[in-house]
């Protein structure tokens, strides 16, 4: 009997879960192809708004951006972050490090208003021309923080007798950080740098502030089309992407499989 | 392992070497700061392909971050489209140059009256109108039939539910100061007051106040009647069949986009040349036809084409409308006034 309605209950959760997480995402999906311009109503199929979306320079150079901004971000934060990490936890007792600790953690607890502004202030009192690259140098600015506390997390269980024993074996040190170090920190640092690419993606209040003409990263467009654009295109918008997501993170799931199958089938017999 | 990263390294830095080099200034590059959807993209290559030169476009959401930027020292660009209230607030901080009416010789098709009733600049000495909207209310006339134009629909109980003010607090106390007898800019606390009681004696009746959600709200049929920005309701009324509109007779607050050319500009005439382009009576029209919002320049009627120009702005405004206008110090009045009515729990 218990079997049964405990049975039951996981199958409920279940599917109120999945009503929960994916029902608005389907809402979204269905919504990107009403013809209405608000949605209000469903007014028939239709693929105008795609239609838009592609003719759309603007979204589309804000799409591109707002990637180019990620991607640079991503890159930069993730060697920043790591080798801060490496640092922080390497000499834990100095207190330059705890300086550098507190400087890490700052942008974490800082408003992104104060953020923002001051960055400003500061591109204007220097006279760097804003524009790409002062979104980018912001970005990074506050990446690193998440990127080296998810690797210092993972520094946190590193078992340093594996260093030592590479030593003693007559490894030099480049070895050791090919062969030891940066495979068992991979996953915090792929970690982080996943967790740097979507802050990157979605920021607004930042980039607002240290966007320069031709500039206009994704948030920053979608914010004001909710004033005077027609809120389909953001739909559209949306699905595109997600699919995209969709499409990598399930190629990426088979790759994964196809790489772990083969001692899984060791393991099994 | 080491040469992929390299690699990676070494493309990026180039990425950013090029990204900050540029791509070869073989063009001038005119560099507008407007609101997204404000301009007729075909216009804009138009524009490009007259002057030989490139049209970037930047968005921003909300007058007072965009005021905040630039009073921060931000520049680069050269045209911006501040609403009229911060066009006078960015002159008098010097953020915005005066503007030389010789190189705008469109500037003179502007709408005389607009600029002798309403405009806050009335001699378009630092910015040229661009476009005009107002605030008004659209009801479900299909269930409805038609209603009285007055702000006192709010207090109709059999609606209660089913109704919303907009979320801004100039504009819904404005409703209140109207329909009590005052003006918009009105900030004398025994009229701020009277305000405030009949809001919240529609407060009752309504299913909210709501800035985004109400243009899908009353398209679906959900609310009955909203208070909206012109551009939006019309275009949700060209759209569903069984709405309509009103604008009550009490007073309704317009509001104004403007041109303007900032101090920093690096392209000053590539920027006349721009705003002298859009006041073009050919390219008024089009915009309005884009947007749905009404540009003051009369001449642009002729050329309107399938749509009702006094529609999108009618002509009694021009002496029934008002302006809302930055009260500097007695904004804090307004605040107060909104947190009260925001806060009140009856």
């Amino acid at each position: 009997m218990t079997k049964v309605n405990s049975r039951f209950t996981s199958l409920f959760v279940t599917i109120f879960v999945i009503i929960f997480m994916y029902l608005p995402i389907v809402m979204l999906v269905t919504m990107s192809f009403n013809a209405s311009r608000y949605g209000g109503k469903w007014t028939g199929f239709s693929l105008k708004w795609y239609e838009t979306l592609f003719r759309d320079h603007s979204v589309i150079n804000a799409t591109m951006n707002t990637l180019f901004v990620a991607l640079m971000a991503t890159i930069f934060s993730t060697i920043i972050g790591t080798l801060a990490a490496w640092v922080l936890n390497a000499y834990k007792n100095s207190n330059v490090q705890r300086l550098h600790y507190g400087l890490i953690y700052a942008p974490l607890v800082v408003p992104d208003v104060l953020m923002g502004i001051s960055l400003l202030l500061m591109f204007v009192s220097l006279k760097v021309d804003l524009g790409l690259t002062t979104v980018i140098l912001a970005h990074i600015t506050f990446c690193v923080s998440y990127v080296a506390f998810t690797v210092l997390a993972r520094l946190q269980d590193f078992d340093f007798a594996l260093i030592q024993a590479a030593q003693d074996l007559g490894a030099g040190s480049f070895r050791i950080f090919i062969k030891i170090i940066l495979p068992l920190l991979l996953p915090g640092i792929i970690a982080g740098a996943m967790m740097a690419f979507t802050l990157s993606m979605d920021d607004f209040v930042v980039t607002f502030f240290v966007g320069g003409p031709g500039s206009t990263t994704l948030p920053v467009k979608v914010y004001s089309m909710m004033k005077h654009g027609p809120p389909a295109i953001i739909n559209a918008l949306s699905v595109v992407f997600m699919a995209v997501t969709f499409t990598v993170a399930i190629i990426g799931n088979v790759l994964l499989r196809k790489k772990s199958s083969p001692s899984r089938a060791v393991a099994q017999h | 392992m080491k040469n992929t990263l390299q690699k990676t390294l070494a493309g990026a830095i180039a990425a950013l070497a090029m990204l900050i080099t540029g791509c070869g200034p073989s063009q001038p590059v005119l560099n507008v700061y407007s609101w997204s959807d404000y301009i007729d993209e075909g216009l804009v290559s138009d524009f490009e392909k007259q002057n030989n030169c490139k049209v970037i476009i930047d968005t921003f959401d909300s007058n007072e971050f965009m005021y905040s930027k630039l009073k921060a020292g931000a520049k680069g660009y050269d045209v911006i489209v501040p609403t009229s209230y911060m066009a006078k607030l960015m002159f008098e901080q010097k953020l915005i140059e005066p503007l030389d009416l010789s190189k705008i010789p469109n500037a003179q098709k502007i709408d005389k009256l607009y600029l002798k009733n309403l405009a806050f600049d009335k001699t378009m000495k630092y910015s040229v109108p661009y476009m005009l909207g107002y605030t008004c209310i659209a009801y479900n006339k299909g269930k409805l039939g038609k209603i009285d134009n007055s702000w006192n629909v709010f207090s109709r109980e059999d609606l209660k539910g089913r109704m919303t003010l907009l979320d801004d607090m100039r504009e819904t106390i404005g409703a209140g100061l109207f329909f009590t007898g005052n003006k918009i800019n009105c900030v004398d606390p025994a009229a701020l007051q009277k305000a405030k009681e009949q809001i919240l004696k529609w407060k009752k009746n309504l299913a909210k106040f709501d800035n985004e959600v109400y243009k899908i709200g009353i398209t679906s049929g959900e609310f009955l009647v909203v208070q909206g920005y012109s551009g939006d309701i019309l275009q949700a009324i060209s759209e569903a069949k069984d709405l309509d509109m009103m604008i009550p007779r009490e007073g309704v607050s317009i509001s104004c986009d403007d041109l303007v050319i900032p101090v920093t500009a690096q392209h000053k005439d590539l920027a006349y040349k721009f705003i002298n382009f859009v006041c073009d009576p050919k390219n008024a029209a089009r915009n309005m036809a884009f947007t749905c919002y009404f540009s003051p320049i009369p001449e642009a009627k002729k050329y309107a084409k399938g749509f009702d120009v006094d529609m999108l702005f009618p002509k009694s405004l021009y002496t029934t409308g008002q302006l809302i206008q930055d009260m500097g110090e007695k904004n804090k009045l307004f605040i107060d006034t909104w947190d009260e009515i925001k806060l009140d729990q009856k």
